[in-house]
């Protein structure tokens, strides 16, 4: 299972939503993306956007205003 | 701690996360934004407008760097009245970022940015002069033609989502094709 981490950090929407809808396109059943953010609307649109598609979604928050989602795709 | 105590913990309402922290739900955020807009309107007797006044911070602007702004038609001695403590909208939109910055300070994530890439500047410039331009030519912005015109039954709050509906779809498809 392949992980692969994305960094849009100083993005602001909907680049990291597009971003993100591309990279999992590529990506097989399993494999993990890790979305680095820091634009606290990505951290709306990109879960919902993924739990949507019916993928496994979860939130860290690891810094003030920086948050990792990590997807798994289903 | 006592099995009990971590029950009683877990039980405890956060209510920073709940105000604060979590981002409040698309309804919770309309329901403030017309309670505090209803407010507004019967304080002020005047509609919630955003970009109308800067035309005027932009006139006051000129004056500071020694232009003779006043003069011109457009203004044609509104800048030598202009007082920016009596102006309301002025007010609401020092509001505007006090606010925001207030809430991100509160939910702990207040955090400078860095710049990516020279891509980014030329976006924001270009989407911030096409914004303005597009606001002043429309007599509105987002608030002023569209939240206040739709809330006070006005037909162009209409043609105007309409339009920046359409406005929208060709912003974000030359954002895909040439910034990303």
């Amino acid at each position: 299972m392949a992980e692969k981490t994305l960094d849009c950090l100083g993005e602001a929407c909907p680049v990291p939503l597009v971003k993100a809808q591309k990279e999992l396109e590529k990506m097989q059943k399993g494999d993990v993306l890790i979305v680095n953010i820091d634009h606290s609307c990505a951290m709306k649109n990109i879960p919902d956007w993924a739990r949507e598609a019916g993928h496994n979604v979860e939130i860290d928050e690891v810094g003030e205003g920086e948050w990792d989602i990590v997807i798994e795709k289903c | 701690m006592s099995e009990e105590k971590i029950n009683a913990n877990k039980q405890k309402v956060d209510y920073w996360k709940i105000l604060f922290k979590n981002e409040w739900s698309y309804v919770t955020g309309a329901v403030v934004i017309v309670v505090l807009a209803t407010a507004l309107v019967i304080v002020t007797g005047k509609s919630w407008g955003v970009t109308g006044i800067l035309h005027l911070w932009g006139g006051k602007f000129l004056e500071l760097i020694g232009v003779n702004a006043d003069t011109w038609s457009i203004y044609n001695g509104a800048l030598g009245k202009f007082n920016f403590w009596k102006s309301i909208p002025s007010i609401t939109n020092v509001g505007i970022v006090l606010g925001a910055l207030l809430s991100a300070l509160l939910a702990a994530s207040f955090k400078i940015k860095k710049i990516k890439s020279y891509k980014q500047v030329i976006a924001a410039i270009l989407g911030g002069i096409l914004m303005g331009v597009g606001a002043r030519m429309a007599m509105g912005c987002n608030i002023g033609a569209l939240f206040s015109g739709l809330s006070s039954f006005s037909l162009h709050g209409w043609v105007f989502f309409l339009f920046i509906f359409i406005g929208a779809m060709v912003e974000s498809s030359m954002l895909k094709k040439w910034f990303m």
